[in-house]
């Protein structure tokens, strides 16, 4: 029998409750309180992530995201910052000790990228794995992605675009100077790429879940099971939310 | 004195280093490291920078000083390494 992992379908949530739902998640998976877990969800409003090391007043225009409506949080992970918009957002949180899960922290990265890689097959999308942490797809990012690990347990979140606004990811993350912006929105924009650019249509948030779902079980050999937070990690959420992930102190720590 | 760098480690990630420093002793009074790479733990970066205070700005020194952090507070990066650390910190003083 095939061992069984907890799926979790969240919903869309704000930036602060996201980032506080992974951590409540890896809180509890930590505890042995719940199984190793796969969660997929979406961020409303529109929300930039920072990487943890990043700084506010370095990558962001505070001004344009309260104009837009775009909240910004600071993640627990590393990485570089990401406009969170059309897209679904996974996270896996599992013990460290747990052998699906490779000690060396860069093969781990390639292990749960597999599983995006056979989630985009069944979407009929042939992606690389581009180390540290992207998915390409003709040689273009499809999907950035970011881990940690504390109190002995995995977890890594990361993205896969469905469609991308470059405008307005640019006017809201920082770059130098106009002339500088106007040649990386053009550079960017020939080095990002969306599933339904590349499959020519709209695409629905629960299709992608669904492939997504049958990646991870083929990679890991394990069966999802749909389940929802605990009552104690609905509580731990809520709690790191207020303390930490809205703050102004965590998110402009840096 | 303050002043900024930004380091594209080669094969890695976008450094943004911003030092204070004391110019007639040429030493770190303030160090901030920021940007898009890992390190593993996380809190560490806070740790770096706090033990990188009164360092001498040197190549050398520097780069000893971040090793033995590295070493000793067993941290690991991904993205960026002692010696990138050190080049983005020296690019500072230009």
């Amino acid at each position: 029998m095939k061992e069984q992992w907890r799926l979790l379908q969240t919903g869309f949530n704000t930036a602060f409750s996201n980032m506080a739902i992974d951590k409540a998640i890896l809180v509890a998976n930590s505890e042995g309180k719940v199984p190793p877990t796969v969660r997929f969800y979406g961020w409303m409003p529109r929300a930039i992530s920072l990487g943890y090391f990043q700084s506010v007043a370095e990558e962001i225009d505070v001004k344009a995201c309260k104009q837009l409506g775009v909240d910004y949080v600071r993640r627990i992970t590393g990485g570089g910052a990401v406009f969170h918009d059309k897209e679904l957002t996974y996270s896996i949180v599992i013990p460290e000790s747990h052998p699906a899960v490779p000690k060396n922290i860069l093969k781990s990265y390639g292990r749960i990228c597999n599983a995006l890689l056979h989630g985009l097959q069944h979407l009929g999308i042939q992606g690389t794995y581009a180390p540290i942490n992207d998915i390409l797809v003709d040689g273009k990012k499809i999907s950035g992605n970011a881990q940690t690990r504390k109190i002995n347990t995995v977890l890594q979140h990361g993205t896969i675009l469905l469609d991308v606004d470059v405008d307005t990811m640019f006017s809201l993350l920082k770059v130098p100077n106009e002339k500088i912006k106007d040649k990386l929105i053009k550079d960017v924009k020939q080095r990002v790429t969306s599933i339904e650019h590349l499959v020519g249509k709209r695409i629905h948030f629960e299709e992608v879940a669904e492939a997504l779902k049958k990646g991870f079980e083929e990679e890991f050999r394990i069966e999802l099971v749909p389940g929802n937070l605990t009552k104690e990690e609905k509580t731990l959420a809520v709690q790191f939310e207020k303390e930490c992930f809205s703050t102004t102190q965590w998110n402009h720590r840096r | 004195m303050r002043s900024q760098s930004v380091y594209k480690v080669p094969q890695g990630k976008l450094l943004k280093i911003s030092v204070e420093y004391n110019e007639k002793k040429n030493i770190i009074k303030n160090i901030w490291i920021t940007g898009d790479f890992f390190a593993y733990p996380e809190e560490a970066i806070e740790l770096l920078e706090k033990k990188l205070t009164n360092t001498t700005l040197e190549q050398e020194q520097l780069l000893q000083k971040i090793r033995s952090i590295i070493t000793e507070y067993h941290i690991q990066f991904i993205g960026v390494d002692a010696e990138g650390l050190t080049k983005g910190i020296l690019m500072c003083k230009l």
